[in-house]
């Protein structure tokens, strides 16, 4: 048994568990830094609990790694119907911090259902797309992906989580696209979405008018097609003040501050501010180890999980930071090759979904922190604090893992 | 199902890699551009952020009489402030500090509200903390997160006078009043501005500066500790500013006025300055410090006698007539008036198909210019004023200052009118008004409205001969000089001579002013002035000169009647009060 653990573990991408490891020590060297400044026993600080997660992670990276892909397939629907019933279980409980994403078990800490969700709802949506050998050049066969990844998403945005359910509808796109479905009516799914957040200033609205005539036409639909697609997407156009109004206040400053991050120096947009001004302090060397004045001085909010990137640039500067993106970026194409080298379809398209999420969270939690996109609110893989993400995380990689070797018998 | 093939185009993969590394290196131009590029930038920025400039209340100088006594004080209040961006939970946080308190929880979000000024930045929840409520504060600190109170320096008024027009008020800055500020910026929500009176006059002065003490703070404000960095500035309290006023006779006139509708002015000619100044009815200084309910509040609007009022510059009164004097002078000076000139009065003068009353219905007799002075035979002027054109009489009026603000230093104050041809035809047409007018305006009457503080300034120029410094309330190295030209050397001698026999003649309708102390002199005139309110207003205007010191004195008691019966005796105890003994004397005159 033990043997054919490490006979299926060496014919995996062990290189890909490599760089989960290294980036988590990264997490861990700079939670002991942050942790210099705070109160508290050594097992109440976050140092000491990332590493006592760690375990609970590895453990299920060994289990998952272990399961046969055909059981995997096979329950994944099951598991899919218990995930909604999961995510569903806060709203039952109590708001934690106006949110109900968290349920309580008992323990010191909380269980975030919403980070399995986002690789359940992958592996679901793979099992579809590869049972359903259909013709994905037609429109129609999308339609069940799409409430596959709608359902959930819905559920996540109300607790209110914007960034999970993000990441919940993310991946749908390159998976359809890698099984086949005309780049035509990725964009007409995606259109709808454009219209709405073209619809806020004149100019924009009608670049984005000429564009849709454009492809509209390149692509050739019948007649009726296009009209309806044109005038459908110009009336949620028009619809989405209204839309806008519907929005929480705190996401809708957190959109408006992304334009304009001094409208609100103390307010929504006083953390990329602050991150700014901690990444940037950092230089190119950055400031050391533990002499992050920002970090130290608690100026970052939440500089553990979502922000755990400013300290890193403060402390460790643009160097370090370069080393991250490239190994994030190693590992994720390393993915993809393996999603397009691996035999079966489903396999592929499970890695495909997954690199999605990393690609995403990468990308996301960077980007906010130094005022590309609004605050989001979606930690690091491997290198955030949190137990559910780094639990979810290394699921994550067992799965890549175990799904990319040729299938034999294991 | 499961075995299904993987057929994925080469193009598509391509696609796929080349979006990913397309982001990435996204990510590390940004990141090179603000960590590389720009980081001098960044480095200065969180320099700066980790110190943080915390103001210092400076106290605000305080206010003194002439002889040092303090007449505005501060003390140190406590004030609960709440830091938005701390409080966890609003509601309850409220809650446990209303059960401290006492305070209501609406009044907590209201002040709330009234003094946010951004998430980090202190808002003002209650002021003037007891111990006991601190103490209870103090206990359910821990449940109390981003509460906290500070001592606050606040206007105390020791007691014992009023003077509540005169000293003003301040207010407290916040988002309503700071667009009223002129000097906005030098001010934060929570601060104290001179609103009315000495306190706004003199705000530059009364302010001081405020220290600053630097902290290293963290993301949500909370104190660190104090940064070795920068040095504190300690504040610098505001300057005492010295008045000229007597705290004594003050407080002896406020006492003497309570319960009427009354105006006392006292000052000193030679100098210009205010010994006292009262305004009855008024109001507790401490109004506008302290909580107010609004009960106290609306009963202070709705008084009928107005006791916001500042009557002493805003208050119009026709002058009755003390403004006979003005009259006679300007007809002494053209030479249009025999000193020996006789004209019977004998209660009524007949002017075309109009007649006109002496207010001593039988009638004076024969009388001259000095006896018609000091019995204030209305006749005599009659006959005397159609020498003068309206507006000769009107320039004679405006060269004493009617119609002008005195411009003492006081907030503000009211011009008063004075009619003059211009005036007349606007009001009742070119040919709709006649000689008539003038005969009642000479005396003092009709059209004519004056300030009590304009006929403190008329006053000072007659015991002056025409030359007085301008009134004040609080001393400069100079004062500007009011000077009335006009008048020779004789016809001002003359004039004193007249009002010295309104005090001391027999029939003078003034010697009630007159106290009886050996070698003081009180000249003076009476006014009984006419008014559709009721009763005639009584007037006195008058110095009293012993050993060559002078006070001036103008009281006037709203619907008092004869002047000569309510408000002459009212100026003869001012001047007992300061003639009678040295002690007093020496007070009034040390500045």
């Amino acid at each position: 048994m033990i043997q054919l653990f490490f006979q299926k573990f060496k014919e995996s991408s062990i290189s890909l568990l490599v760089i989960a490891l290294f980036l988590t020590g990264v997490g861990l060297i700079t939670l002991k830094s942050i942790n210099a400044g705070q109160e508290g026993t050594f097992f109440q600080l976050s140092f000491f609990k990332e590493l006592f997660f760690l375990i609970p992670a590895l453990i299920a990276f060994i289990t998952v790694f272990f399961i046969p892909r055909h059981t995997i397939h096979r329950y994944i629907y099951g598991f899919y119907g218990c995930m909604i019933i999961l995510i569903l279980i806060p709203f039952l409980g109590n708001e934690i911090a106006s949110t109900y994403r968290w349920i309580d078990i008992g323990l010191p800490f909380g269980f975030q259902p919403s980070e399995f969700a986002k690789w359940i709802i992958v592996i679901a949506l793979a099992r579809y797309l590869s049972d359903h050998n259909l013709e994905m050049n037609h429109y129609s066969s999308s339609i069940i992906p799409i409430i596959l990844v709608i359902i959930p998403a819905g559920i996540v945005l109300n607790q209110p989580d914007l960034g999970s359910a993000i990441i919940i509808l993310v991946p749908l796109l390159p998976m359809l696209y890698w099984v086949g479905a005309r780049p035509f009516h990725l964009f007409l799914m995606m259109a709808p979405l454009v219209s709405i957040l073209t619809a806020f200033h004149w100019f924009s609205f009608t670049l984005w008018a000429i564009i849709m005539v454009f492809v509209i036409y390149k692509a050739k639909p019948n007649f009726v097609f296009s009209i309806s697609t044109f005038f459908g997407n110009v009336f949620l156009g028009l619809l989405s003040p209204i839309l806008w109004g519907m929005l929480k206040e705190y996401q809708q400053r957190r959109i408006l501050t992304l334009f304009n991050p001094e409208i609100d120096p103390l307010g929504a947009a006083y953390q990329i501010i602050q991150s700014k001004t901690a990444i940037g302090a950092g230089g190119l060397f950055g400031k050391g180890w533990g002499q992050g004045t920002q970090t130290h001085l608690k100026f970052l909010p939440v500089q553990e999980s979502d922000f755990i990137i400013s300290v890193i640039g403060e402390e460790f500067g643009f160097l370090t930071i370069l080393i991250l993106i490239t190994l994030f970026s190693i590992f994720i194409l390393r993915t993809i090759r393996l999603a397009f080298n691996v035999d079966d379809r489903f396999s592929s398209l499970v890695l495909v979904g997954l690199g999605t999420i990393f690609t995403a969270h990468v990308f996301v939690n960077f980007a906010m922190t130094v005022g590309m996109i609004p605050v989001k609110g979606l930690p690091l893989p491997f290198v955030s604090y949190g137990g559910s993400f780094l639990l979810s995380s290394y699921i994550m990689v067992a799965l890549i893992m175990n799904l990319s070797i040729d299938p034999k018998d294991y | 199902m499961l075995k299904a093939a993987n057929l994925i185009p080469q193009r598509r993969f391509v696609v796929v890699s080349g979006v990913v590394v397309m982001l990435m290196f996204s990510l590390v131009i940004r990141f090179f551009y603000l960590q590389v590029y720009f980081h001098d930038t960044y480095k200065k920025k969180a320099e700066v952020n980790r110190i943080r400039a915390i103001p210092l209340n400076a106290p605000r100088g305080l206010i003194l009489d002439r002889n040092g006594e303090i007449i505005v004080d501060n003390y140190p209040t406590y004030v609960l402030t709440a830091i938005p961006g701390e409080i966890i939970n609003k509601e309850k946080n409220f809650q446990i500090v209303s059960y401290c308190t006492g305070i209501d929880t609406s009044l907590l979000k209201t002040n709330y509200k009234k003094y946010y000024r951004g998430r980090f930045l202190p808002a003002r929840l209650a002021k003037d903390l007891t111990f006991d409520q601190l103490s209870r504060i103090e206990e359910h600190k821990q449940e109390l997160t981003g509460i906290n109170y500070q001592q606050f320096p606040e206007r105390y008024f020791p007691g014992k006078i009023n003077a509540s027009h005169l000293l003003g008020y301040v207010k407290e800055v916040d988002q309503a009043i700071i667009k009223e500020i002129s000097e906005k910026e030098k001010y934060i929500y929570g601060d104290l501005v001179g609103w009315r009176g000495l306190e706004k006059v003199y705000e530059n002065r009364l302010r001081g500066i405020k220290g600053v003490h630097f902290v290293e703070v963290d993301a949500y404000g909370r104190e660190i500790g104090q940064s070795s960095d920068y040095e504190k500035e300690n504040p610098v309290p505001g300057t005492d500013l010295q008045t000229t006023l007597l705290i004594p006779l003050q407080a002896m006139i406020e006492k003497i006025l309570d319960g009427k509708r009354a105006v006392v002015l006292v000052s000193l000619p030679e100098t210009g300055e205010m010994l006292a100044m009262v305004s009855k009815p008024d109001y507790s200084p401490d109004l506008f410090t302290g909580e107010t309910t609004v009960d106290e509040w609306q009963e202070i609007i709705s008084n009928p006698n107005k006791p916001l009022l500042n009557r002493m510059t805003h208050g119009l009164y026709p002058p009755g007539s003390t403004l006979k004097m003005i009259t006679a002078m300007a007809l002494m000076e053209k030479d249009k008036i025999n000193y020996s000139e006789k004209i019977n009065c004998n209660g009524v003068y007949e002017l075309g198909d109009r007649q006109f009353h002496c207010w001593k219905e039988e009638g004076h007799g024969e009388m001259d210019l000095e006896q018609a002075i000091a019995q204030s035979c209305n006749v005599y002027f009659y006959h005397i004023v159609q020498r003068l054109s309206i507006d000769e009489w009107a320039n004679a009026c405006n060269e004493f200052g009617f119609g002008q603000r005195t411009e003492i230093d006081l907030a503000s104050e009211a011009k008063g009118v004075v009619p003059n041809s211009r005036f007349m035809n606007k009001q009742y047409g070119r040919w709709g008004w006649s000689k008539g007018h003038l005969l009642n305006l000479s005396l003092g009457q009709g059209e004519l409205v004056v300030t009590p503080i304009q006929m403190m300034q008329f006053i000072n120029s007659l015991a002056m001969s025409g030359t007085t410094p301008a009134l004040h309330v609080v001393k400069e190295k100079t004062h500007t000089i009011q000077t009335v030209h006009r008048y020779s050397k004789q016809t001002w001698n003359r004039m004193k001579k007249y009002m010295r026999n309104v005090v001391s003649s027999s029939h003078g309708t003034g010697n009630r002013a007159n106290p009886g102390i050996p070698g003081l002199n009180v000249a003076g005139k009476t006014g009984t002035a006419q008014n559709p309110h009721g009763e005639p207003h009584a007037w006195f205007i008058g110095y009293g000169e012993k050993n060559k010191k002078r006070v001036s004195v103008v009281v006037l008691v709203e619907n008092g009647g004869h002047g000569g019966v309510t408000a002459a005796p009212i100026a003869g105890r001012i001047f007992e009060f300061l003639f009678s003994s040295n002690e007093n004397m020496n007070l009034a005159f040390s500045l």
